[in-house]
């Protein structure tokens, strides 16, 4: 019998193991069971290739790194890939046998290999990532005594290997596909999902298992599936696993990003380290089922996760967050951009060259203040990317005077004219209202007679004229305040303001069509990616998803303090990983609320008042890190959640853009 | 603190009536010439005694533009109480007074109390709307009225608490059944002010009235 078989069974009454089995390698297990009934096993596998001091990084302390043996066996012409962890290696007393054990690897058939990717810097340690075809990928190995490219090529000689088109450094398995079928089946469900067989290999009635929650849901996500095949169960218990072992390799690509940095590397420490640091807390704590870390330095939102929950209600488990591990673990955030790394992006005459790299870099990291003025107008889509210097220029001349002709439209209306245009007077008194209760607080716009208010009031008034059908609608002066506190002169103002309206005008549409197509297509992704969470609002009346209105409406202008809005907003306005980022901020937000909103039964009404009350108190990075995750692991299944046209998409024709009652304005 | 019972209140009316200013008079007793225009709604909180007995107001601020209509519709499940304000100085504040009160009736409860405030009453020397025209309408629809001002306090504490003194008179009267939370009244402890529990109201869901 085999080392690998008989860990197996050493660790069979394991709840953490079993666990881990039921996440880490699913797929696999399907195989083992297989193989164990008719009990030929590994005996008459052929060793092909062995590699010692091959390592995973659970965190970033080097004391925590587990080594280990990787191993190519063949049988029945099937290639085997493991890694298991040397035994009695206990490099730290926080790391347990079991923590170990959850990341290894037990014969993974290569037929179940989609791909490898392979990393292999000049200075630093070589890795390997492998994903299985379902789209789960295991905890990067690192090759500390080299070697990858080896690896390969030994691999190379069992399977077809062929490089990715879109990542040289991926290698794909046994890919016959075309390039299309390939992305479109990327991440769909395997067609034959292991849980049902997965169910029957882990101990649901083992010792124990009756205190461990994780066990008692995967049984209770089982037995439902037997019973009925409700997709979105399927999927969410796909992204269960997929979650679980895709938050390892998030985190242990951190790790990566800490130790071979690229240049921000030092100022990513200082600002980042405190959510960074959380991890091994975080970790360690797999093995001490349900400890509630209760002290750690954490940003003032975790207290929403609300760790004690008074009452004895029993809030079911977040699908996506396996053992208690926090859901912070998209990229460190990086510092913002700065002028010179700007720079780097432009041609000599100012054309950016890669605007995919510009706008990612703006996604992991905003943009230092002074630069926003340039970024901005881009991002908004004032400004093309390829644009050069001297055509931005003549551009915003040629604006200037557009704008000029469109202000002088209402200013040329006299009195006289005035009294017989209703419509003009009404816009005219609730922008005039609206301006003074804008951001009066910010410096920017304080003091009686500020002549910023007079311009913003000059704008929406404009913007009105331009744009007569939608005309001005409250809220419109949260978007307008930063972009011209940014922009800093009148017709560069109101153009990056209706290049968001392009988008975003939809949110002020009278019949609110743009609002509630957002808010459906967020119950969507809720549904998708906590399946409780969304049964809850359901039970509870709450899927009109009221309660993130002004989330939505002005992208979480009121729910962060100045600066971080800016910030938020060049990321949402990147477009980098989902033009609908806005909506997985949102999903991440409830996600980290979650406890608390069903362990304290919270009805309509409270729910929005709590909602309304977060406000000041929700940490972005961590924020934008939980959404990042989602986002990635939402996939294409999140794209499909949300309806095409949902802004800030464009709409899907280009028919009459606002609808328009016949009553009032 | 602990409170005897817990009103919902709405208020309602067009935008730039003073709605905001209103509630911020009455729970933080001032007046705030610089401050936001209200996106969906805010909340605000304030006890108060009637018959010796602390009630909890909890009080929603509504947007008032026309846009939001639909959303703050949503709102009126289960307020007790709704404060209707329009501005003395804009006619068009009262005219719309009759689209409200409409919206009022078909999603709210039907014994929800309403009071008409015509606010900014400061502002005599621009009146547009007669303190006899706010009456009449009052009356025709049968509401509670008051002429108030947000600026200077006038009459704010008494609109509030004599839409409170309303409800409870409904409630002492047997015209809500107080189990029922959709009437928008929640019942607390007995009405006895117990030495601090550390229960706030806001918090405690259903406080009890099962109990
Ligand atoms: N003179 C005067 N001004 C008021 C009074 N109440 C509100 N205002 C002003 O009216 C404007 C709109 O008030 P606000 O409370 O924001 O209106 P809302 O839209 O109904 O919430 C603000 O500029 C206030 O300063 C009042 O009683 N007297
Ligand atoms: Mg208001």
């Amino acid at each position: 019998m085999s080392m690998e078989a008989s860990e197996l069974q050493d660790l069979s009454d394991d709840a953490d193991y079993a666990a881990s089995q039921q996440q880490g390698s699913a797929s696999m297990m399907r195989c083992d069971s297989e193989k164990r009934s008719s009990s030929s096993e590994h005996e008459g596998a052929e060793l092909i290739y062995t590699k010692d001091n091959v390592a995973i990084h659970p965190t970033q302390f080097a004391s925590e790194r587990i080594s280990g043996r990787l191993k190519l066996t063949k049988q029945d012409s099937v290639l085997f890939l493991s890694w298991i962890p040397y035994k009695g290696e206990i490099p730290n007393a926080k790391l347990s046998d079991k923590d170990r054990s959850l990341y290894t690897i037990t014969a993974v058939p290569f037929t179940e290999v989609r791909s490898i990717k392979r990393h292999t810097p000049a200075l630093g340690w070589q890795y390997i990532i492998v994903v299985l075809s379902s789209g789960l990928a295991f905890a990067p190995l690192y090759f500390y005594s080299g070697g990858v490219r080896e690896f390969l090529a030994i691999v190379k000689q069992h399977v077809f290997l062929a490089r990715s088109a879109e990542d040289t450094n991926v290698l794909l398995v046994n890919d016959f596909q075309s390039p299309l079928q390939r992305t479109l089946s990327s991440l769909e469900l395997p067609s034959s999902l292991p849980v049902a067989s997965g169910q029957s290999t882990y101990p649901s009635d083992g010792g124990g298992s009756s205190n461990d929650n994780r066990i008692s849901i995967l049984s209770q996500y089982g037995l439902r599936k037997q019973k009925s095949h409700d997709p979105t169960r399927d999927l969410s218990i796909h992204l269960l696993e997929k979650f679980s072992l895709v938050t390892k390799f998030a985190r242990e690509t951190t790790t990566q990003l800490f130790s071979e940095n690229n240049g921000f590397g030092s100022i990513d420490k200082r600002r980042n380290n405190q959510p960074v640091h959380s991890y091994p807390e975080k970790l360690s704590n797999i093995a001490e089922e349900k400890h509630h870390e209760s002290s750690h330095s954490y940003p003032e939102t975790d207290r929403l996760d609300n760790e004690e929950i008074s009452n004895d209600i029993d809030v079911p488990a977040d699908p996506l967050e396996f053992n208690n591990l926090s859901l912070v673990w998209g990229k460190p955030r990086q510092s913002p951009m700065g002028r010179e790394e700007f720079t780097a992006f432009l041609d000599s005459e100012g054309r950016v060259v890669d605007s995919k790299a510009l706008r990612k870099r703006v996604f992991y990291g905003g943009i230092e203040h002074q630069l926003r003025t340039e970024v901005w107008p881009f991002l908004l889509g004032y400004h093309a990317y390829d644009s050069t210097y001297a055509e931005r220029e003549y551009h915003r001349s040629v604006k200037k005077k557009e704008y000029e002709d469109l202000k002088l439209q209402w200013k040329s209306i006299s009195a006289e004219q005035a009294k017989r245009f209703t419509k003009y007077r009404e816009r005219k008194g609730l922008i005039d209202k609206d301006v003074v209760r804008t951001d009066r607080a910010f410096e920017y716009y304080e003091g009686d007679d500020n002549l910023n208010v007079n311009i913003m009031r000059d704008i929406l008034l404009t913007y009105s004229f331009y744009n007569f059908d939608l005309g001005y609608c409250q809220g419109m002066s949260d978007y307008l305040s930063p972009i011209m506190f940014v922009m800093e002169d009148e017709s560069e103002s109101f153009w990056c303001f209706v290049a968001l309206m392009e988008r975003l005008g939809p949110n002020f549409n009278r019949d609110q069509n743009g609002m509630h197509t957002q808010l459906f297509a967020l119950s969507k992704l809720v549904e998708l990616l906590d399946t409780p969470l969304h049964n809850y609002f359901k039970q509870n009346d709450c899927l009109n998803y009221f309660f993130c209105f002004r989330w939505i409406l002005i992208q979480f202008k009121r729910e962060f303090e100045y600066e971080k809005t800016m910030l938020l907003w060049e990321v949402l306005w990147t477009h980098y990983l989902s033009e609908h980022f806005h909506l997985y901020v949102c999903v991440a937000i409830l996600k980290r609320c979650r406890s608390k909103i069903m362990g304290d039964q919270m009805d309509f009404d409270t729910l929005l008042k709590f909602i309304n009350e977060l406000s000041g108190h929700i940490d972005l990075d961590s924020t934008v890190r939980d959404a990042e995750a989602l986002c990635i692991c939402a996939g294409e299944n999140g794209a499909a959640s949300i309806p095409p046209g949902t802004p800030p998409s464009l709409p899907l024709d280009d028919g009459i853009l606002y609808p328009q009652d016949d009553d009032i304005l | 603190m602990s409170y005897a019972y817990l009103f919902k209140y709405i208020i309602i009316g067009d935008t730039g009536v003073g709605k905001s200013c209103l509630l911020l008079q009455f729970t933080d007793k001032r007046f705030q010439p610089v401050h936001d225009l209200t996106i969906g709604v805010e909340f605000g909180a304030r006890m108060i005694t009637i018959d010796n007995k602390p009630i909890k107001l909890q009080i929603w601020d509504t947007a008032g533009q026309e846009s939001f209509r639909s959303i703050t519709r949503s709102y009126y499940r289960g307020a007790a109480g709704a404060l209707l304000v329009y501005d003395i100085t804009r006619r068009e504040t009262f005219n719309h007074l009759a689209s409200w009160l409409e919206d009022a009736r078909q999603h709210a409860n039907a014994n929800m109390t309403i009071m008409l405030i015509g606010n900014k009453c400061d502002l005599a020397h621009r009146r547009a709307v007669s303190t006899e025209e706010g009456e009449q309408f009052a009356k025709e629809h049968g509401l509670i009225f008051m002429e108030a001002s947000a600026k200077t306090a006038q009459n704010v504490e008494e609109a509030f608490i004599k839409t409170a003194a309303t409800i409870y008179k409904k409630i002492q009267d047997g015209v809500f059944d107080v189990s029922n939370e959709s009437y928008g009244i929640k019942v607390g402890y007995g009405g006895i002010p117990g030495p601090s529990g550390g229960r706030d109201g806001s918090t405690s869901q259903g406080g009890g009235c099962c109990g």
